[in-house]
């Protein structure tokens, strides 16, 4: 968008690392794809075997993973989750964020609050699970609203650190001048400063989504019994303590990337579009 | 006006912070005082005072984690940094098909760990040793998952291949702060590749180095999934990381209390750690 | 634009409150009358569809109670946390070993000795579940549903090629290995990376070399494991030397694939690996014998434990009503069904038609001659596999059982201190 037309001149040795770096992605995703499309009965040991294409191409695999998973259930139960988690996360973590990042230099209350918030990201979940497990039900919240208030705030600590960091780098003069057209500092954070922090809300977005979209014991742990599965949680089904499907369980797997995957496209655009260029100095 | 800002400021902190202490504090306290106990998981407990945390210090087997743990950490912090650095820059550079290959490089995210696990052990398993034979090569023609001395080596390859995209990322959106006109004031005054990066980029984005590091060393001193998927702490025990061990102990076993105990001292060791590395690169920036 | 943008939002933002807020009302309440509701979860997933099934059939059947079955993946994840929440079903499902001592300990299961159908279980069975009372109890806390048994699987189209014989005794079972050695093919597999693995073909000599109370005699200070597991270490490690030159490198998962491919004549795993294997090579034909680690012909013994047992909970309202779904899931033909899904053994005495490939065992699970597995009495955290992978490393048998020793008295302090407490208080008892 504000690239220059006279300089898109690409910087072909960095695209041929890139490629060359790719190789090491491309194995692994040609492997789950071929397992994806083959039966259990083609499996072998060799190296020659596992490489090999399919015997036939059918998308059986495919939708017998999604009636094992009950994949559209799943799916729109993982979404709803990962869609509010991720709303709440940008707007409550960016604000405290703000909150500490603005006065933490100056005032020994908020670098408590940052060191405090940003140490809870190195609590073992193993301690929490048990006394969690025994609040929120305590509480009514073992179900989906109980894991998305938990997810909200197990990522509290890392995208405090991520906003305040990025904070850093966006001048005070910008709301100064604001304030002094008499906005209040209210005002001045959500028109001001929440559109600065475009990019890292779409950073925050991406990580945030990313956990939540593949965590499997938060769910596991507080929705049990509730009847309700995540896609993490269906595609347990795959394993059992003595034989996995991997076929259905590869088909499945690639089936729940795609979401994210489209989202991460979505998002990373915003990284991007934000550019804070122009508007910061 | 000051007043005013001040308890803005305030309104913003105190209700998400009190969700915290609520959701993340509370729990933590509870789990510290199952820390003093001899609890299972289930069923009644008595109090045993400090034994869980005598008894921590003469567990080989904690101690051997600890080592394997921080071994790794280091290791796969460093290069992780090193990779997604260079990843991001290039990322960020002028290349054709940016968004195919964002796209691509964020792929190892999001494959599931039973994916992850599988594939590389079969790599390790089975590719690996087969190209150590065609080449001659020694080293290569044993399993690397089946030697206590090169396990550890294998578990950091996949650490690392698999957090490289969330670092890059946030690389990218550091460099997304970079003025382009700094890059044109430094390109007027002759400086190019490494000079530019050290003394005009870098210190622009070292905010994001210290994030990316903090971040680094949180997941990769917590590791757990890619352990789960490659080893579950094999070939004897010389893989077993301290969150392997918590829970592996502590919510299958019968062990919550002892192993409460270990998740409190290290809680300790890593808010301990990260504070040393956040103070040291608060005044580097400082310096910048 | 962005005041539109912004507008979005907040739309957005409404939407997911009020849609959690939603979801989290519904699953209140359970809405039913009068019926009793009985409540069972059990710990094997894989048979998850067949549950599905006793649940439709029960609940189609009987009027007055309302049967909910779940199969979760991870059970006992689900269990502990469902504990400590104090959010108790019925009746659990579970298998024999250490985590039912812990719950029986624990008192969080019911005496069930009332129980009419346990008089129909096989009296083996019910003595490997009282066994494993840590406190020995007039009480008995399980019913046993479904056995497993471990054995030596074997490759029955490549035994029959060669004229291999079974072997009975633990210098036939050599033989027979040098012998398939001979002919350049591999006698065994191992899938030692997963740890677990570890543990298999060690249970399956142990029962036949060590003393069936081992553990317990230990945990009364009259017995050492350096001494109890001397035979056995040294046998361990013999039979490791005819499997793949470095076990450690393959997984479970990676051997069920090579003996589904006949790169081994036999694999020492229970009959809980058949469906893995079969998904590979639909076609095998396996058999199984018994591990004969012993030289007495009649000194070896069937590796067997209680894979699936229910035990009625101390917090069921209703035992009456436990006890009619306990009858209904012990109907001959509901277990016939299981058997046949899971390649089970069953637990209740009566002619019932098995899987092929435990003909081999068939002879000593009509005479019940039969032995619990030994690590049904470790502690998981203990991670005696993980101490077995060690020595297979290293093949320093002296440490190894220096280890055991010195690792089950921390891991089992507990446990040692309340047995000889008991043992003060009681005397001996049987």
């Amino acid at each position: 968008m504000k690239e220059k037309a006279v300089r898109v001149k690409a910087n072909w040795p960095v695209m041929i690392l890139l490629l060359l770096g790719l190789s090491t992605i491309a194995f692994p995703l040609y492997m789950a794809i071929v397992i994806a499309f083959k039966q259990p009965s083609e499996m072998t040991n060799t190296i020659s075997g596992i490489l090999s294409l399919p015997s036939k191409w059918s998308f059986s695999n495919f939708s017998q993973a999604m009636e094992v998973t009950d994949f559209w259930h799943s799916l729109r139960n993982s979404i709803l989750i990962t869609v509010v988690t991720v709303i709440l996360s940008i707007l409550l973590h960016s604000l405290l964020g703000y909150a500490v990042g603005r006065n933490r230099s100056h005032s020994r209350f908020y670098k408590f609050v940052y060191l405090f918030v940003v140490s809870g990201m190195f609590v073992p979940f193993a301690i929490l699970m048990m006394p969690l497990a025994k609040q929120t039900a305590s509480m009514g919240l073992g179900n989906w609203a109980g894991v998305i208030l938990l997810y909200v705030v197990f990522y509290m600590p890392m995208n405090v650190l991520l906003y305040s960091g990025y904070l850093v780098n966006i001048p005070v003069a910008l709301e100064e001048a604001a304030r002094v057209d008499g906005a209040s500092t209210w005002r001045t954070y959500w028109k001001v400063i929440f559109p600065l922090m475009t990019p890292m809300h779409a950073t925050v977005a991406i990580i945030t989504s990313l956990a939540v979209w593949n965590d499997v014991m938060t769910p596991l742990v507080i929705m049990s019994g509730t009847g309700q599965n995540t896609l993490p949680l269906a595609q347990l089904n795959f394993q059992t303590q003595f034989g996995t499907n991997y076929n259905l369980a590869f088909a499945s797997y690639l089936l729940a990337l795609i979401p994210i995957l489209i989202f991460y496209i979505i998002c990373q655009k915003q990284i991007i579009n934000g550019v804070v260029n122009g508007a910061v100095k | 006006m000051k007043n005013d800002r001040k308890r803005t400021f305030l309104l913003m902190t105190i209700p998400i912070l009190a969700l915290f202490i609520c959701f993340n504090t509370i729990p933590l306290i509870r789990g510290i005082i199952y820390s003093f106990t001899n609890f299972k998981g289930f069923g009644t407990y008595d109090y045993v005072g400090f034994r869980n945390y005598m008894d921590l210090f003469t567990d080989t087997r904690v101690w051997n984690s600890y080592l394997f743990t921080f071994k790794l950490a280091i290791c796969a912090t460093i290069v992780t940094n090193v990779i997604s650095l260079l990843l991001a820059l290039g990322l960020n550079s002028k290349i054709r098909a940016k968004g195919f290959f964002r796209a691509a490089y964020f792929l190892p995210n999001v494959l599931g760990a039973l994916v992850v696990g599988y594939v590389f052990q079969y790599l390790f398993t089975y590719i690996l040793p087969a190209l150590g034979d065609l080449t001659g090569s020694g080293a290569l023609g044993k399993s690397m998952l089946a030697s206590e001395k090169t396990a550890w080596i294998a578990i950091m390859i996949v650490c690392c291949w698999q957090n490289i995209a969330m670092n890059t990322i946030i690389y990218i959106s550091g460099l997304q702060t970079v003025p382009e006109d700094v890059y044109e004031a430094g390109s007027l005054d002759g400086a190019t590749g490494w000079r530019k990066f050290r003394h005009l980029t870098f210190p622009l984005i070292i905010p994001f180095f210290t994030i990316n590091t903090v971040l680094c060393v949180k997941n990769f001193l917590m590791v757990f999934d890619q352990i789960m998927a490659m080893t579950q702490g094999g070939p004897a025990q010389s893989t077993e990381s301290i969150s392997y061990l918590i829970y592996n102990n502590g919510m299958k076993g019968g062990s919550f209390g002892y192993q409460s105990a270990n998740a409190v001292i290290f809680f300790i060791v890593i808010v301990a750690i990260s504070a040393a590395q956040m103070s040291f690169a608060n005044r580097k920036e400082e310096q910048l | 634009m962005r005041e539109k943008g912004k507008k979005y939002l907040g739309a957005a933002i409404a939407a997911g409150m009020v849609s959690v807020l939603f979801l989290s009302g519904c699953s209140g309440n359970n809405g039913s009358g009068a019926k009793t509701e009985i409540e069972i979860l059990q710990y094997k997933p894989e048979a998850a569809t067949y549950f599905d099934k006793i649940e439709e059939q029960f609940n189609a059947t009987h009027d007055n109670i309302h049967l909910t079955i779940s199969s979760p993946y991870d059970a006992s994840t689900i269990m502990r946390t469902r504990f400590i929440r104090e959010d108790y079903p019925d009746i659990i499902g579970i298998g024999g070993d250490i985590n039912y001592s812990y719950f029986t300990d624990a008192e969080i299961l019911a005496d069930v000795s009332d129980y009419d159908g346990l008089g129909d279980i096989k009296e083996a069975y019910v003595d490997i579940a009282e066994a494993l009372e840590i406190i020995p109890t007039d009480g008995t806390y399980m019913v046993p549903y479904m056995a497993n048994a471990a054995g030596i699987l074997y490759n029955k189209e490549m035994f029959e090629e060669h004229g291999w014989e079974i072997p009975t005794t633990w210098d036939e079972l050599i033989q027979l290995c040098e012998e398939i050695q001979g002919e350049g093919i591999l006698p065994f597999y191992f899938g030692f990376r997963d740890t677990w693995t570890c543990l298999a073909p060690w249970n399956g000599i142990a029962v036949d070399l060590a003393p069936a109370d081992l553990c317990r005699q230990v945990n009364k200070g009259t017995a050492t494991f350096t001494e109890g597991y001397e035979e056995t270490a040294e046998k361990y490690i013999k039979l490791i030397e005819y499997g793949p030159k470095d076990p450690i490198a393959y997984g479970y998962n990676d051997a069920c694939t090579a003996f589904a491919r006949g790169e081994s004549a036999m694999y020492p795993i229970g009959s809980y690996a058949v469906p893995q294997i079969l998904s590979v090579n639909p076609e095998m034909n396996i058999d199984s014998f018994v591990m004969p680690a012993s030289n007495k012909k009649d000194g070896n013994t069937l590796n067997s434990g209680i894979d699936l047992g229910f035990c009625v909970t101390s917090a069921c309202e209703n035992k009456e009503a436990a006890y009619e779904v306990l009858d209904f899931l012990l109907e001959n033909e509901n277990i016939q069904d299981y058997v046949d899904a899971q390649n089970a053994i069953p637990c209740k005495e009566g002619d019932f038609d098995l899987a092929p490939m435990v003909d081999g065992m068939r002879e000593y699970i009509d005479s019940g001659n039969m032995t619990d597995y030994q690590d049904h009495y470790y502690p998981s955290e203990m991670a005696v596999d993980a101490i077995l992978q060690t020595y297979v490393l290293n093949e320093d048998m002296d440490a190894f059982l220096a280890r055991f020793d010195k690792d089950w008295q921390r891991y089992n302090r507990d446990i040692i201190r309340k047995v000889q407490m008991h043992e003060e208080e009681h005397g001996s008892t049987k």
